[in-house]
């Protein structure tokens, strides 16, 4: 009798578990995008269209969370219900590629009236069981099961910045961007960002991460992550140590370099050791001990439990002393570097003048020259993108270069110059693409470019310039001869 | 004749160890005063040469007399006189034969014991790199006969006359091969008559065509055609201190330099580069200038340019080195870049790939007199945690600026502190270790890792 009744219970789980299943359905839909690319090369100009299929999860107020990498960008993004043919075209209301987030706002539509949200989980840990939902190729729900192996901060793929992120350990080939991860209480978990199916382990940004950026972006302005602001090292070598005074053996990371224009460039100095960031103790490999998930990488006392503009209580050494101090946390952004990466592939600022491309150094520029782009290129070029990429002297400056020369007759002699970093435009220094819209701007065109190390300029006859940008645009096959941000 | 070598080079990652020996073969040619004209590439870094005539069964031994590296020239001589006997020196043409002349490739390809003889024509007379220094452009001959490994040293005969030596080849290229021409075999035999090689003067001017008639314009060159623009000087070069940056050059000993930087010369297009080449140093070169709105006649003495950051390849010398608490540094050359192959996607080698293109252009050597590389540690306790900073280029030691590999030294023995610092450029952080452990531990890292003394300082420095 007693073994009847169990195997009743379990029965009814089960039953349980499966109409769950059924509701799965109402709160997952597929995103179809179509996207189209900036020409890395040729900054005018756009790549072939294509296409992408992912994942988007209803979430409350209707609106539907996928990744950004699956938007990216897009010229069309669509939204359809598992194993249906109906397509309803969505717009993003909030982008973070550093987060590899999108919100998507979907109109008002009989389709969406079907659709039922899912609460977003409080928390998600080692060790937690998880259900993947994802649909097969009859358009059915697919539903697997995984299991937290590992939480840690750690570079995401496609992005450029550490997020936290789950390892799921799973019985299912997860295919496409954005699949749902859902708690046993039925609860969001995470969205699936990579997979590898020989492993059968993917990345999951968890809840932890996407409430932050859902509540950020219900909640205009979107304020995004923070960001340290400085560059660290571990502290490990001991007689190190001992120079800088820092006794405790397994405590303290040391700041090699300030950002400027953040919070840390105003508090933080090169050599400092930080010993507690927020009453955590930061052992000498830049760990602490988190309440929630144990020890993990420090920098989720910024990324995950605080905000850009909170301040924060730093205990540190200085010049052999110890001291507190309070920093303000800034959110850095990928254009705030000297380098971008330009990872999204955003159309570059650029300016072509008498056939000169004139444009900023980008991660993407340089990465689009070949897989051995570090061999192919000046190493002029390649050194400044390896050692200073995220340092500006000032906030703002940037390396302008002349990518190239489109040979016409008004600029003969010059045709052969290629990727020359560019100091001065019609005599005067330029940090940037901004310098140099705001020059021609007063000026009215370029006829005079100085180049590095170069102390002769290049040279350009001004009253040919208009007739010649007419004629190379034509020829070349120039949309417009520049593009400018704002 | 046939040169047998064994040959040694250093290994700059090793720098107080040898290579594996190897043997090489070369051909070479006897010339006036019981000489023997070869190839530099031939008997560089060699340990043991013996010469052998065709038709003669006996191997002679043979010291280099006079080695240029930069254009890949050698005599050698043999202290047995009795080698000379029955011989008779090769003569030189007075002038060199035109295109499509057939001319005579003689020497040793492939090794081999009887001489081999191979014909073409004279395809061309061109400017191009010479790949033993890997650095210098001089004159070339290129001939469409046969040469080969081995033919290296021989001579190219032309009715009976010798006005070339076969030195290297166009890979990757059909029946291209290249001989020294004349005008640098003669330039070199004159440099060494006093008894030493001076070597090449180097002008040093970058300079860019005036092709453009806005820059025409811009520099207010009266002419609508002719000079090339000076835009940066080599602080190494005789132009340094005569020549401005923004002169242009009208014309070089006479001769009116193109916008494009070519002169007519003997009814021939060429670069006016290669008017310096027949030069000496000491001698001098003459330019018309046009200077701001001014036209004037320049005279460039020429003088010996002693270029640390030339980087060519470096031959018959022990690399340099200082070794303190396991850190082995050197300084930056040609061989040791050659030997480490830079990846360039490491932050600390491409570093490395840069400062040797740009040492000079972006003004990245001033404040040193060479640049010193941490090249290597010999793991021990108190040097763990260098590994970061290996390839890095060092800044100062203990605070004390490094110019040279010698300041190194100075600042590791001369220091008082308890700790030695070590800082790189273009890093924020630097290296720090215990001066008491680093101390006690040098015999100990030394005689662990078999180096036979913690120094090596060449005396020309």
């Amino acid at each position: 009798m007693k073994r009847a009744l169990i195997l009743f219970t379990i029965l009814e789980l089960f039953f349980c578990a499966s109409t769950q299943a059924v509701s799965y359905a109402d709160f997952l839909v597929d995103v179809i995008v179509t996207y189209q690319e900036t020409d890395p090369l040729l900054p005018w100009q756009k790549t072939t269209p294509l296409g992408r299929h992912g994942y988007g999860t209803v979430i409350k107020n209707g609106h539907i969370l996928t990744t950004e990498s699956l938007v990216r960008n897009h010229t069309l993004i669509e939204i359809r219900r598992p194993g249906r043919g109906k397509k309803l075209k969505v717009s993003p209301l909030q982008i973070d590629s550093q987060a590899n987030l999108a919100i998507l706002a979907p109109p008002e539509d009989r389709m969406t009236r079907g659709l039922s949200p899912v609460p977003l989980a409080s928390a998600v840990s080692l060790k937690d069981a998880v259900r993947i939902i994802q649909t097969d190729e009859n358009g059915k729900v697919q539903i697997g099961n995984g299991k937290v192996i590992q939480v840690a901060v750690k570079q995401l793929p496609s992005s450029t910045s550490q997020m936290l992120s789950c390892i799921l350990l799973t019985d299912l080939n997860v295919g496409g961007a954005g699949a749902p991860v859902i708690l046993e209480d039925g609860s969001l978990a995470g969205l699936m960002i990579s997979y590898n199916s020989s492993s059968r382990t993917g990345d999951m940004l968890p809840c932890q991460v996407l409430s932050h950026f859902v509540e950020d972006a219900v909640n205009p302005p979107y304020r995004g992550f923070a960001s340290a602001g400085f560059i660290w090292s571990p502290l490990i070598n001991p007689a190190k140590r001992r120079l800088l005074n820092v006794p405790d053996e397994e405590s303290g990371i040391l700041v090699l370099a300030c950002i400027p224009g953040t919070g840390a460039a105003e508090s933080l100095k090169p050599n400092d050791v930080i010993l507690e960031w927020n009453g955590f103790a930061v052992d000498s490999l830049g760990y602490y001990k988190d309440p929630h998930f144990g020890r993990l990488a420090f920098s989720y006392l910024i990324k995950g439990r605080a905000e850009p503009g909170d301040a924060v209580s730093l205990r540190i050494v200085r010049d052999r002393e110890s001291m507190d101090l309070d920093i303000s946390l800034s959110r850095l952004l990928d254009t705030d570097a000297l380098i971008p990466e330009n990872i999204t592939g955003s159309q570059p600022e650029h300016l072509v003048e008498g056939g000169f491309v004139l444009r900023e150094l980008t991660g993407r520029y340089l990465r689009s020259h070949g897989r051995r782009w570090q061999y192919a290129l000046d190493s002029r070029l390649v050194h400044m993108y390896l050692t200073r990429r995220y340092s500006p002297d000032r906030p703002g400056d940037r390396i302008v270069i002349l990518s190239r020369v489109l040979p016409d007759r008004v600029n003969v002699g010059y045709q052969d110059t290629r990727n020359v970093p560019v100091r001065r435009v019609n005599g005067r220094k330029v940090r940037n693409m901004k310098d140099v819209f705001r020059i021609r701007g007063r000026d009215g065109h370029i006829e005079r470019i100085g180049l590095q190390s170069m102390s002769v300029d290049l040279v350009l006859n001004a009253r040919l310039l208009e007739e010649a940008n007419e004629r190379i645009a034509r020829i070349y096959g120039l949309r417009s001869l520049v593009h400018r941000h704002e | 004749m046939k040169l047998f070598v064994t040959i040694q080079r250093p290994d700059y990652f090793v720098p107080w160890q040898n290579n594996e020996l190897f043997s090489g073969s070369g051909s070479g040619f006897i010339i006036d005063g019981k000489k023997i004209l070869t190839n530099a590439h031939v008997v560089s870094d060699a340990r043991f040469i013996q010469v052998q005539k065709q038709g003669d069964s006996r191997r002679y031994m043979a010291t280099v007399t006079f080695a240029a590296h930069d254009c890949d020239l050698a005599v050698l001589s043999v202290r047995d006189d009795s080698f000379f006997d029955n011989t008779h020196p090769a003569r030189f043409a007075g002038t060199m034969p035109g295109l499509n002349e057939e001319v005579t490739v003689i020497g040793y390809p492939r090794g081999g014991l009887r001489l081999s003889i191979t014909k073409g024509v004279v395809s061309r007379m061109d400017y191009a790199i010479y790949s033993h220094s890997s650095r210098d452009h001089h004159l070339v001959l290129q001939v469409d006969a046969a040469i080969n490994a081995g033919n290296s040293g021989g001579p190219v005969v032309f009715d009976d006359k010798v006005i070339g030596l076969a030195f290297q080849v166009l890979t990757h290229a059909e029946n291209i091969g290249y001989a020294i021409p004349l005008p640098v075999l003669s330039r070199f035999l004159a440099d060494i008559e006093d008894g030493t090689y001076h070597g090449y003067p180097e002008l040093g001017a970058a300079f860019m065509n005036t092709r453009n008639p806005a820059l025409r314009a811009d520099m207010r060159l009266p002419s609508a055609d002719g000079g090339v623009a000076v835009y940066y000087l080599d602080p190494f070069g005789s132009g340094t201190g005569v020549l401005k940056p923004g002169d242009v050059l009208m014309s070089v000993d006479g001769y009116p330099i193109a916008s494009d930087g070519s002169i007519e010369f003997n009814n021939n297009r060429m670069l006016f580069a290669e008017l310096l080449e027949r030069k000496q140093i000491g001698d001098t070169v003459d330019f018309n200038v046009h200077r701001g709105e001014a036209q004037m006649d320049i005279t460039v003495p020429l003088k010996t340019s002693r270029d640390p950051y030339a980087y060519r390849n470096i031959y018959d010398k022990q690399p340099e080195y200082y070794i303190f608490g396991g850190l082995v540094f050197s300084p930056l050359t040609r061989p040791y870049l050659r030997a480490l192959n830079p990846d360039a996607g490491d932050r600390n080698e491409q570093q490395l790939i840069y400062y040797s293109e740009y040492a000079k252009l972006d003004g990245l050597y001033k404040g040193r007199d060479e640049f010193v590389v941490l090249t290597a540690r010999l793991p021990h306790k108190v040097n763990a945690y260098a590994d970061g900073f290996l390839n890095g280029i060092v800044s100062k030691v203990n605070n004390r600026p490094v110019r040279r590999l010698q300041d190194v030294k100075t600042a590791a023995e001369n220091h008082n502190g308890p700790y030695h610092t070590v800082e790189f450029i273009g890093m924020e952080d630097m290296f720090v270790m215990d001066a008491g452990d680093a101390r006690r531990a040098e015999a100990e890292i030394l005689s662990d890792y078999g180096v036979p003394s913690p120094a090596n300082f060449e005396d020309n420095q």
